[in-house]
């Protein structure tokens, strides 16, 4: 690159140039080898990189990972008890959840739902969608795997304070596939947990409160249905559609009623 | 959702991906990628009140870079050496290599490769220009606003970056044919 125009050359290629100079560049250029040669070798190059160099996008994980700090960043004004460690350990359940074998599409699905979900500030919602995530975990879904509810209701009794209905509604497309004990709230409560299609629904119960339930809602990409039933307040967590999801606690709002029935 | 926040959402997350990419050429693993873009974003969350003017993504960018020159000093100053750039090609590469999407494995070449590690090996200040102009599509004025220096300077480095990387690919096409790589 001898030839003392290759700067200006070379901002011809870029486009950085104006009418006038790129028409005098291009005069140049017809009798100079040196800076045609170089206009060659800038083309290759930008052709080459542009093909094969093109790192694409940043990771869905990051991209939650930094909605999350964003998260941290803008509740500061008004910290949580323990914010901090409980928002950190929430992230690596989260990704536990995320890595976990369940559904990786729903998980995917997430991810995009995730931003363009609003920042959340009734912890209860919080506490649900983590748990929700933590059950995607491997062998973390179910305590008592069974798609019996008279193995699975007795099993409550004795892991958690409360006892929810449990039914299987394999006929309906919900198949009752086991149940768990989840610490929420501040207390032990009830997961019956559903198979419908490919998807997972955490049926969540616990002893009602004076507090309002909140209504339903759609969080992180997941579904929230709450409902009360009895002296029991419960909240149906998936990423399932709207109708499915509402499907389930139809059922088993009428099985609350036929029992308080008896 | 405040209002900054949104804000903020709308006007730079856009550049997020521009972001990693510039990120992904400039440290020296996906993981150190990944935390020098959620610092930024942070960084830029911090001072978005202060941006005036229209060209975030080139601000964005700047943050970029300049985390990591406050992460590579922080480095240094706790006796930690970086790879050395200029020799350790093969490190150079497979630190591009770790992570990539299933499709690029498959369609991936030794051109490719070539490209990427050569890229990764020229010095900072040459790989920076050439990442921000040829993958980015960024001008001499952005260029400028990103690396902090004045236009001719970008220039000057542009035509050394693009030389650098032409004579190695032609030396290492060299290579091949002695059969010596």
């Amino acid at each position: 690159m001898g030839c003392a125009e290759s700067l200006r050359v070379q901002a011809y290629f870029d486009g950085e140039v104006d009418a006038v100079s790129a028409a005098d560049i291009e005069r140049h250029t017809e009798h100079c080898a040196e800076c045609r040669a170089l206009l060659q070798d800038l083309e290759q190059t930008r052709t080459a990189i542009r093909r094969d160099l093109t790192l694409g996008r940043a990771p869905p994980e990051l991209r939650v990972r930094i909605m999350r700090a964003l998260d941290q960043e803008t509740a500061v004004k008004t910290p949580r008890p323990n914010g901090w460690g409980r928002s950190t350990w929430r992230t690596r359940a989260f990704w536990a959840g995320a890595l976990g074998g369940v559904g990786s599409a729903a998980v995917a699905a997430t991810l995009a739902f995730f931003l363009l979900s609003p920042s959340l500030t009734n912890p209860l919602l919080d506490d649900l969608v983590d748990a929700h995530v933590r059950s995607l975990m491997p062998s973390h879904l179910i305590d008592v795997v069974s798609t019996d509810q008279h193995t699975v209701k007795p099993w409550f009794a004795g892991h958690t304070d409360v006892s929810p209905v449990v039914a299987d509604f394999a006929q309906q497309g919900y198949r009752l596939i086991g149940g768990r004990a989840d610490y929420l709230d501040h207390q032990r409560s009830a997961v019956v947990v559903y198979q419908h299609g490919p998807h997972v629904i955490n049926v969540f119960s616990w002893a009602a409160s004076q507090r309002a339930l909140p209504n339903n809602t759609t969080r992180n990409g997941y579904h929230m249905a709450f409902w009360k039933a009895g002296d029991l307040e419960y909240s149906a967590v998936s990423d399932t559609g709207w109708d499915e999801l509402l499907g389930l606690v139809r059922l088993l709002q009428d099985l609350s009623a036929r029992d308080a029935r008896q | 959702m405040d209002d900054k926040r949104g804000r903020f959402e709308a006007e730079v997350l856009p550049h997020l991906n521009a972001a990693y990419r510039f990120a992904r050429w400039l440290a020296h693993s996906p993981g150190d990628a990944d935390d020098l873009v959620q610092e930024a974003i942070l960084r830029a969350f911090r001072g978005f009140d202060a941006l005036r003017g229209s060209d975030v993504k080139a601000w964005l960018l700047a943050i970029v870079r300049n985390c990591h020159s406050t992460a590579l000093k922080q480095q240094q100053r706790r006796g930690f050496v970086p790879l050395p750039e200029e020799h350790d090609a093969q490190d150079g590469y497979a630190m591009i290599a770790t992570t990539p999407d299933p499709e690029s494995v498959s369609i991936r070449r030794d051109d490719e490769r070539t490209l990427e590690r050569l890229m990764s090996a020229l010095p900072e200040e040459h790989r920076e220009v050439l990442v921000l102009r040829e993958i980015e599509d960024m001008d001499y004025r952005e260029i400028a606003t990103v690396t902090n220096v004045p236009i001719g300077t970008v220039m000057s480095r542009l035509a050394r970056a693009r030389a650098a990387l032409k004579a190695r690919w032609l030396k290492e096409a060299e290579g091949e044919r002695r059969g010596v790589r």
